[in-house]
């Protein structure tokens, strides 16, 4: 059995939505109580989050956006922009820690204390850009955890696997240039689904040219669609690539019975893909992946298909 | 909204005496693919675009022994007012968008230099730039979410369905309404600014209204 650290904290609960809202604590609790009962939890390592360093936050985003999201907090604003991204008085600590999170998923991994780990975080992050928070995002966890490898563990190159059902944009921006951090995203086409971007020909630009790959899925596709892009888009890239470590972006979005999208992945397709990034690690990373935790809104398929997940994670 | 909106303002020209070959560096250098000729003041007198160029060499060329630098020799030596074309479709300064895509559809053409009321080029609008104009009115690429209704094609519709969208306090970034396959039915198309995308639906179909449910698409 591999060694899994579960990264959560209690205080994840705080940041709670002031009206009817998918993103709630509600995902969190269905999560831990469900692989509390299935006996998961005491199987993996337990790794509190702290609150993370400023320099780590602002690797990925601008001191202004930060103060401007402080004090949005603390003026009791409700909402970031729109109705998508609430806040409350605690939503902009809880969005440090949920970036620390991802943080102690990293370190763990990289220090070798664990083999896997699993940030059971939120808010989500991938929506988020360096400039300004959205869909439900207000700090992008899995970046900050890149740029974290790389300036404290001495990581050249990062693989980011986004397979939550909406593009990672925040994720893509943050990396657009850099040729270090290479984005893969699998997502509902955005002529369909928010946020209307990753077609296929965004593929980096500058440097980054190349290090960006999409994979819009048509309304409809389950399975089938999904092991076929793993196998012949990620894999030639990822050959090409050579990632020191993986992170991956995991949204249970995509899954048929999630109400925010109209795609058909079962609980098969993500333990599909699990175990086919987990093979990726072990072929070119040593081992070394972090899985964090994105979206995924209806309780049963969430619950369900993070418990495969975190099976194949430890390697039952 | 009117040409002048979308139309590029700094305009490349060349003048009848130029040579084909001046007239092609100058087209190659701002990469486009046609350029107005104009008098000394800045009137049209024609167009010229780079097929013109390539049809009055390639007569030249089929001439034994031909070489590119007979090639270039003979560009060098041709004025533009002799291979460009005096017929010029363009538009006018107080036209609109919807005037210049009829009249880059119905005549065919790639770009319609746009003039002032004394006849003289203050633009160039290409089809490009009105598909430019189409992505922005679509709202593709911004942040939002899709929805397509379909609606009995009568009055007031449309309001209801942006009182739905309104009452849940997000913004509508894009609006079209076309027909629909189905004769007497409107397919209206939204783009919104959320995420959270499935109670409006909810909403919408509660009211009565179809929406276009997209894994429904691809089946047969």
């Amino acid at each position: 059995m591999k060694r899994v650290a579960w990264i959560y904290h209690p205080d994840y609960l705080l940041h709670s939505p002031p009206f009817e809202h998918p993103e709630s604590p509600e995902r969190l609790i269905a999560i831990s109580g469900h692989l509390g009962k299935a006996g998961l939890i005491e199987r993996m390592i337990p790794v509190t989050p702290e609150y993370p360093e400023d320099a780590d936050i602002l690797s990925v985003h601008d001191r202004e956006y930060l103060d401007k999201l402080e004090t949005a907090c603390r003026r009791g604003d409700l909402t970031l922009d729109a109705e998508d991204t609430y806040l409350n008085r605690h939503s902009f600590n809880i969005g440090l820690l949920s970036a620390g999170g991802a943080i102690a998923g990293a370190k763990a991994v990289a220090e070798g204390t664990v083999d896997r780990a699993f940030c059971a975080i939120r808010p989500p992050g991938h929506h988020a850009g360096k400039n300004a928070g959205m869909g439900f995002c207000l700090l992008n966890n899995a970046a900050i955890a890149a740029r974290y490898l790389q300036a404290r563990h001495g990581v050249g190159k990062v693989l980011i696997v986004d397979w939550d059902v909406h593009h990672g944009n925040g994720t893509q921006n943050i990396f657009l240039d850099d040729p270090t951090v290479f984005y893969f995203s699998i997502h509902e086409h955005p002529t369909f689904l928010y946020p209307g971007t990753g077609r296929r020909w965004e593929i980096g630009k500058g440097k980054g040219e190349g290090a960006t790959l999409n994979a819009p899925m048509a309304p409809g596709a389950g399975d089938a669609e999904y092991r076929t892009t793993f196998e012949q888009l990620l894999d030639p890239a990822v050959e090409r690539f050579r990632p020191e470590i993986i992170l991956v972006s995991a949204g249970f979005d995509a899954h048929r019975d999630d109400p925010l999208a109209d795609l058909q992945v079962t609980e098969e397709g993500f333990r599909f893909m699990t175990r086919h990034v987990l093979a990726l690690a072990d072929r070119f990373c040593g081992g070394k992946i972090v899985s964090i935790l994105e979206g995924g809104y209806e309780t049963s398929s969430l619950t369900s298909c993070i418990e495969i997940h975190i099976r194949e994670l430890l390697g039952e | 909204m009117f040409v002048a909106r979308r139309m590029k303002k700094t305009t490349v020209t060349v003048v009848p005496s130029a040579s084909l070959l001046e007239a092609q560096r100058r087209m190659r250098e701002h990469t486009i693919r046609q350029v107005p000729v104009v008098s000394e003041d800045g009137t049209l007198l024609g167009i010229l675009s780079d097929r013109d160029i390539r049809a009055a060499v390639l007569p030249a060329g089929l001439v034994p022994g031909f070489t590119p630098g007979d090639a270039e020799k003979f560009m060098k030596n041709t004025p533009v007012e002799r291979v460009m074309t005096r017929k010029v479709v363009a538009a006018t300064l107080s036209d609109t968008l919807e005037d210049a895509i009829v009249l880059l559809h119905d005549f065919r053409v790639n770009a319609l230099p746009v003039v002032d009321n004394a006849g003289r080029v203050a633009g160039i609008i290409t089809r490009t730039d009105v598909l430019e104009a189409f992505i922005d009115a679509l709202g593709v690429g911004e942040v939002s979410s899709r929805l397509e209704v379909v609606v009995p094609d009568r009055p007031g519709t449309l309001a209801q369905l942006a009182a739905i969208i309104g009452s849940f306090h997000v913004n509508i970034t894009s609006v079209l309404s076309t027909h629909h396959v189905e004769a007497g039915k409107r397919a209206n198309f939204f783009r919104v600014a959320t995420l959270n995308i499935g109670p409006i639906r909810k909403a919408i179909e509660e009211a009565g209204f179809e929406i276009l449910d997209p894994s429904k698409f691809l089946l047969p």
